[in-house]
């Protein structure tokens, strides 16, 4: 049997049963009922239990069929950009308050171009990383006055 | 009851205003580029664009709102037609008929008759909405907490029930969503509930960070990972614009009947424009002399459909801005956008704003000709933005994802919320987990909690819940047959199949 099929519900049952206890030891109310501020998470805790339990079921009951979801990652290349993209995103959110939202987005949009956009047309990403970057910096802090670092 | 003309005529006048014109304007233009891309339909256009209405009048902003998301519907249809790629569920009906009709080398024609067809579908379901807003209000002005709780479990059991065949991974979805509106001080008893001493997170986390992280990031990634996916690409000859006379004929019929069914189904939770388009595709398909057509290019194949998902989408806003009750995905962001802004939908919205409604309804129909007109026009130029590299495409979309989530609550915490639930989304779509379940629950769950807690102080037990009123006993039972009627009814037509076999 593919086991690849249970990661998923696997780690939604874990999720239940980590909000289960958290939901435990949560403080008891000061005012009215104790218990007022855990009953409903309890309720949602037990029926997502409840349900993470019948995902692994109907998983088994269909373990006969080919279970291709993962397929989609068989594209070792893009996968590899998949990720490359998220630790841009983790970099972009480090950076962001500390060398302001002009630079660090004109490296974060460039960055995300070259990488999918291909290192060929460098003059199209640099020129639209910045230009994007400074539009959309004009647009949010000096025509809608929102503040950015 | 009945309808206030004099608050009509002001929201028109108001609507009409210079302003508010070119938001429409603005707006049908973005949410029709953005609904074009493929993979992304209205709710990531809404979802994307939210940080423009910010410093905004609230009016102006509903209007812009309603014309990203008409507009986005407008948009969706292009890219089911040209390239097989539906944006959203609401556009999956215009690939069966949009897209043979392209390969037939009618493209443009196909193009110009969705847009008649949607202006049909839209302009019928305002008339209805103008007539039955109000008096949905007056009577949504009856519900208590009990009734409440009734409707919107309902809501959520019925979105739920839509995913055939995958309504446990429907109910997960849900679920999850629901756990996530548990973070943060519990307004009632203060207590801090999972939020890991990090002081931004006691204020819960925001659902439009939620939103974006799904519909965007999630579905930017999820695209990323089809790049190299040749089906996605554009044939270069559209063909004439303009449709014939017996392509006209053949739709008109279906166009006039598909609207008021599409507006209808509208309304209900849950049901929005996916289930409206079906139905009146099937239903065309069965009362069509030449139904052998269907599915190989037939005009009505294209029309009624779309006229339907266009009536549905309007709609859907009577439930959204009476009752404060989402019911779809898209109709969930734009709830979200408004609570955000400051309104509060809901029964009293008709009576403590209705310049906002009145004048958010008539710029739908301003909206309406204005996207016609834009997009029969613009055909030409605006194929050549969905030839737009998807590659350049998807970088600045993750980065509008950021500054959105950005302007949301000035933390880059957000940010880190943003990336995980991007991954969740990613994950729930190669799971074919349905996420508009979860989008809802995490809009409506507050409200959800805060009801059922004020039920239980009034009501001893559920079942004294559920026999409060009338409409709590009607929404109890409508919530126990959404979840066990498509149950049994797909039992039911398996054992004939099997007995057939």
């Amino acid at each position: 049997m593919e086991t690849i099929r249970f990661i998923v519900p696997s780690i939604i049952l874990l999720i239940s049963v980590i909000y289960l206890i958290l939901t435990f030891n949560l403080p008891e109310s000061k005012v009215g009922n104790p218990t007022a501020a855990m009953n409903y998470p309890l309720l949602i805790g037990f029926s997502l239990l409840g349900l993470s339990v019948l995902y692994i079921l109907s998983e088994i009951k269909d373990k006969k069929k080919t279970f291709t979801a993962f397929k989609i990652f068989a594209d070792k290349e893009l996968t590899i950009k998949v990720i490359v993209v998220l630790v841009f995103c983790l970099g972009y959110t480090l950076l962001f308050e500390r060398i302001g939202f002009l630079i660090s987005t004109v490296l974060f949009l460039g960055a995300l171009l070259f990488l999918i956009n291909g290192r060929r047309k460098w003059l199209m990403n640099i020129t639209v990383a910045v230009l994007f970057s400074f539009i959309s910096w004009y647009t949010f802090a000096e025509l809608l006055s929102v503040s950015l670092p | 009851m009945g309808v206030d003309w004099n608050s009509f005529f002001e929201g028109l006048t108001t609507a009409m205003s210079l302003q508010n014109i070119i938001f429409i304007i603005l707006g049908g233009l973005l949410g029709t580029i953005v609904g074009m891309l493929p993979g992304l339909g209205p709710a990531t256009a809404i979802a994307v664009l939210i940080p423009i209405t910010f410093g905004m009048d609230s009016t102006s902003a509903l209007v812009l709102l309603g014309a990203i998301y008409y507009g986005a519907m407008y948009g969706g249809s292009r890219s089911s037609i040209l390239i097989n790629t539906p944006g959203d569920g609401s556009a999956i009906a215009a690939t069966f008929d949009g897209y043979p009709m392209t390969r037939k080398g009618q493209a443009g024609q196909a193009l110009t008759l969705a847009t008649i067809a949607s202006l049909i579908g839209g302009t019928i379901a305002i008339v209805g909405f103008v007539f039955l807003a109000q008096p949905l209000a007056n009577f949504a002005l009856r519900f208590g907490p009990a009734e409440y709780f009734f409707l919107l479990l309902f809501t959520l059991s019925a979105v739920v029930s839509l995913a055939k065949g995958n309504m446990i991974k429907g109910f997960v979805s849900m679920a999850l969503g629901l756990l996530i509106t548990t973070i943060g001080v519990d307004s009632q008893s203060g207590v801090y509930r999972y939020t890991f001493d990090i002081p931004h997170l006691s204020e819960g986390i925001d659902f439009l960070v939620v939103i974006i992280g799904i519909y965007a990031v999630g579905e930017v990634l999820y695209n990323i990972l089809l790049l190299n996916d040749d089906s996605q690409r554009i044939k270069e000859s559209v063909g004439k614009t303009w449709i014939t006379k017996e392509q006209w004929k053949r739709s008109f019929w279906p166009m006039i009947r598909q609207s008021p069914v599409g507006f209808l189904i509208g309304i209900l939770p849950g049901a929005g424009g996916s289930i409206a388009s079906m139905i009146s595709y099937s239903t065309e398909q069965q009362l069509s002399k030449k139904s052998d057509e269907f599915g190989k290019g037939a005009p009505e194949g294209l029309a009624a459909p779309e006229s339907s998902n266009n009536a549905a989408a309007v709609g859907a806003f009577i439930p959204m801005l009476t009752m404060g009750i989402p019911g779809s995905g898209t109709t969930a962001v734009i709830l979200g956008a408004l609570i955000m802004l400051g309104l509060q939908p809901g029964p009293m919205l008709f009576q403590n704003q209705p310049d906002v409604v009145w004048t958010f309804i008539n710029s739908l129909f301003i909206g309406n000709i204005a996207l016609v007109i834009m997009n029969i026009l613009l055909i030409g130029v605006l194929i050549k933005i969905l030839k737009t590299p998807p590659k350049v495409l998807y970088p600045i979309i993750l980065v509008l994802a950021f500054i959105g989530t950005y302007t949301l609550g000035y933390s880059i915490v957000d940010f880190a919320i943003l990336m995980i639930f991007g991954v969740i989304g990613l994950f729930m779509k190669i799971l074919n987990i349905p996420t508009a379940p979860l989008i809802l629950a995490v809009i409506i769950g507050h409200q959800l909690e805060q009801n059922f807690r004020m039920a239980s102080v009034s009501y001893d037990n559920v079942f004294a819940m559920m026999t409060a009123s009338p409409i709590a006993i009607l929404f109890a039972v409508l919530t126990v047959s959404s979840v066990f009627l498509p149950m049994i009814l797909g039992r039911l037509s398996r054992v004939k199949v099997n007995n057939k076999g």
